[in-house]
């Protein structure tokens, strides 16, 4: 059994007294205690197109399994940004969902329901045709 | 102008046998395509229940295409209890008890609430934050 840890520190002075977000996760199976134990590996792709492009398709998780994307775009234009969403298009509209707009820096790391379907192909769309790079990777059972 | 900033750490030992993981990286949130802190905040905690259905945590009640953020947490502790997550129709991913998330939510239109729904019996509390762009406050009924 592996042991993968993830934390998250968000601070912000958005409210009068500042706040301060911290907390640590183990990445289990679903509904066990029990370690994920597989993963694609960090990856990187450069791209310099709009088009939309599957970094993650369905296929690549289980239905009913836990699985964790970790996604981030390494630029640093608060200009540029992927659009991140399921299904084969990024666009804002006409796909299954956009789920967000990923920027220079941002970063996220969210649950995939991999419900062997192309509605959840992780889908990503770059906002210009400027080279633009992103780092993923996926944790699964 | 507030200051918002985002750190992840992900780390494992044996994940990945003689190649441990270790990822860090921080970013700052801004307003939509600009270099101006968020200063909209919506955090809470509550409970949900099996029989209480999915429920809108978040209506898409800003600006459609913009820059929010959305961090939650199921904090229960028992690995039968999970959170479903959901953007309206689409069922992002399954939280499980101790997880967290965080993701950009660009409200890609008007139906893109983000939705969650306790699986497995008993009692999943639960907290949020949501950092935004825009919002605008419902109307009067």
């Amino acid at each position: 059994m592996a042991t993968t840890n993830a934390s998250i520190t968000i601070s912000s002075d958005i409210t009068t007294n500042p706040i301060t977000i911290s907390k640590s996760m183990v990445m289990h199976k679903f509904q066990s205690n029990v370690g994920l134990e597989e993963t694609t590996g960090l990856q990187a792709k450069k791209f310099a197109a709009t088009t939309a492009v599957v970094i993650v398709e369905n296929t690549e998780g289980t239905a009913g399994k836990s699985s964790k994307v970790y996604i981030r775009n390494t630029g640093t234009s608060n200009e540029d940004f992927f659009y991140v969403a399921f299904n084969a298009s990024a666009a804002a509209a006409a796909t299954t969902e956009t789920i967000g707009k990923l920027y220079g820096g941002d970063w996220m790391l969210f649950p995939w329901a991999a419900t062997a379907a192309t509605s959840h192909d992780i889908t990503v769309a770059p906002s210009t045709t400027d080279a633009m790079t992103l780092e993923f990777m996926v944790f699964q059972e | 102008m507030a200051t918002t900033t985002a750190t992840v750490g992900i780390t494992s030992a044996d994940l990945t046998p003689g190649m441990a993981l270790g990822i860090s990286a921080t970013t700052t949130l801004y307003q939509t395509g600009t270099t101006t802190g968020l200063e909209l905040l919506d955090m809470g905690a509550g409970k949900l229940t099996q029989a209480s259905g999915a429920d809108a945590l978040a209506e898409a009640l800003g600006t459609v295409d913009t820059s929010n953020y959305v961090y939650l947490c199921n904090n229960s502790t028992d690995v039968e209890q999970y959170i479903k997550i959901g953007i309206h129709d689409t069922l992002i991913g399954n939280l499980g008890s101790g997880e967290w998330l965080f993701m950009p939510w660009n409200m890609g239109d008007a139906d893109a609430e983000i939705n969650i729904e306790a699986e497995a019996s008993g009692t999943i509390p639960y907290e949020y934050a949501i950092f935004k762009s825009t919002f605008t406050l419902p109307a009067k009924t």
